[in-house]
């Protein structure tokens, strides 16, 4: 029996809405900390914070898993609308396998941590992530991202329809405004967690951090 | 060249579906879900004109139309245990008896679209346990089966329903199109965070136009 982790006072409820989270049943979700997204966004900051959660979940056993963005084999042309727009838009794609798309060295994953690559912004959508989490009987995703209005929300979207129980880390993620990324975490706890709750990386930290 | 549509204009109006979401009774009448908690329905009943006039030239035009209505079954096998927690913190959450029926449960009173804005005979209805129209439904395969490659996506509430589906459009090739006065949110800055969030760098996932846009686009590919 795996020690559980104690619940955490977040937006807008103390999560998780059962008291029910252990190693066994959650996992960090780390998605687009891409070299390129990195520089794009000027999010050193966001990326030392979730290489700090990465190391964190690691040492409690926790599943962590990455993802990336940018499979140019299933572009379709409304996504290579999209890649067109180039650089100054922003929320950058990367081609596939240049050093701008590859992983942050600095997030120092564990070397068994799963990558999955999707095509837009969900990293749910015609990936094997679902069945990997449920074949793992994971039911908690605390989860990291890039941009905040991108990646993040649309997986969180994604992950909140499946019915996985969800907390962002506000500073473990940055938007292409802070503006967006307010935004974005507002509506995302809006009527008691529309979408699922919003904490900081301390916060999660000092709760994985059992002795 | 029309800005209205992401990509290219499709390639009959057949091929486009204006796509409804979610304009049932819980969510913007009075009497309905929202109307019992206690919160304001103007926002989403504001639309409602609006949507109905979207509808006129949509089905003027020969464009595919689809309404969706979020909702559950009546065992509620299909509902998440956080999401019926959250709401019934609330007070009345999702499968609880309230005036309108049960909250977001298939068949009952509340669960309706309203009268204005109800579906034809012929018109396709998508019930769905979730936010996005494509999770858990055929949604998907019967826009393939129909040949729809664009969607016009409106209805309630912006910051829910309508994004999710407008995004999870996008990752499955769809051209989509939101018009920002045909959909709303329970609060303003929501809906307002958004629109704006949408159509930053001209729209990542598609565009936001609006009914004029719509009108004449429509009238482009008649002519």
């Amino acid at each position: 029996m795996l020690k559980r982790f104690a619940s955490i006072d977040a937006t807008p409820y103390s999560w998780p809405f059962d008291g029910r989270w252990s190693a066994d049943d959650s996992a960090l979700l780390v998605l687009g900390f891409q070299s390129g997204m990195i520089v794009a966004l000027e999010a050193q900051p966001e990326l030392a914070v979730a290489a700090r959660l990465v190391s964190a979940a690691q040492a409690a056993g926790l599943p962590v898993i990455a993802s990336r963005r940018g499979r140019a084999e299933t572009l379709s042309p409304v996504a290579g609308r999209r890649a067109a727009m180039g650089a100054e838009m922003g929320d950058p794609l990367f081609p596939p396998h240049t050093p701008e798309w590859e992983l942050a060295g600095a997030l120092d994953l564990p070397a068994d941590a799963p990558i999955f690559d999707h095509p837009g912004d969900n990293a749910f959508y015609s990936t094997g992530l679902e069945a990997w989490l449920r074949q793992r009987g994971i039911r908690n995703l605390v989860l990291a991202g890039l941009p905040t209005e991108g990646l993040l929300h649309a997986t969180q979207r994604a992950a909140n329809d499946m019915g996985f129980e969800c907390i962002a880390v506000s500073d473990a993620c940055k938007g292409t405004t802070d503006a967006r990324h307010a935004g974005q975490l507002r509506i995302t706890a809006f009527g008691n967690g529309l979408f699922g709750t919003v904490a900081t990386a301390d916060q999660l930290i000092a709760a994985l951090n059992v002795p | 060249m029309s800005d209205f549509w992401p990509c290219t204009q499709p390639e009959s109006p057949s091929r486009a579906a204006l796509v409804v979401i979610d304009m049932q009774v819980d969510f913007c009448a009075p009497g309905g879900w929202v109307d019992q908690l206690g919160e304001d329905v103007s926002n989403t009943r504001s639309v409602i004109p609006a949507v109905a006039e979207a509808l006129k030239i949509a089905r003027g035009a020969g464009l595919a139309v689809y309404h969706t209505r979020e909702g559950h079954k009546l065992d509620l096998s299909d509902l998440p245990a956080n999401k019926q927690w959250r709401t019934r913190v609330h007070g009345l959450g999702i499968g609880d008896e309230g005036t309108a029926g049960r909250i977001l449960v298939r068949g009952e009173p509340g669960f309706e679209i309203v009268p204005e804005v109800a579906a034809l005979p012929g018109e396709t209805v998508i019930d769905k346990p979730g936010k996005s129209s494509f999770h858990a439904t055929d949604f998907d395969e019967r826009l393939k089966a129909e040949g729809i490659t664009h969607l016009i996506v409106i209805g309630v509430t912006s910051d829910c329903c309508v994004q999710s589906t407008f995004r999870d459009g996008f990752e499955r090739g769809y051209e989509c199109v939101i018009l920002e006065d045909c959909t709303a949110a329970v609060e303003t800055p929501n809906h307002e965070a958004t629109m704006e969030i949408l159509k930053a760098f001209g729209g990542r996932w598609g565009t936001v136009s609006d009914l004029a846009g719509f009108r004449a686009a429509v009238e482009a590919l008649h002519a």
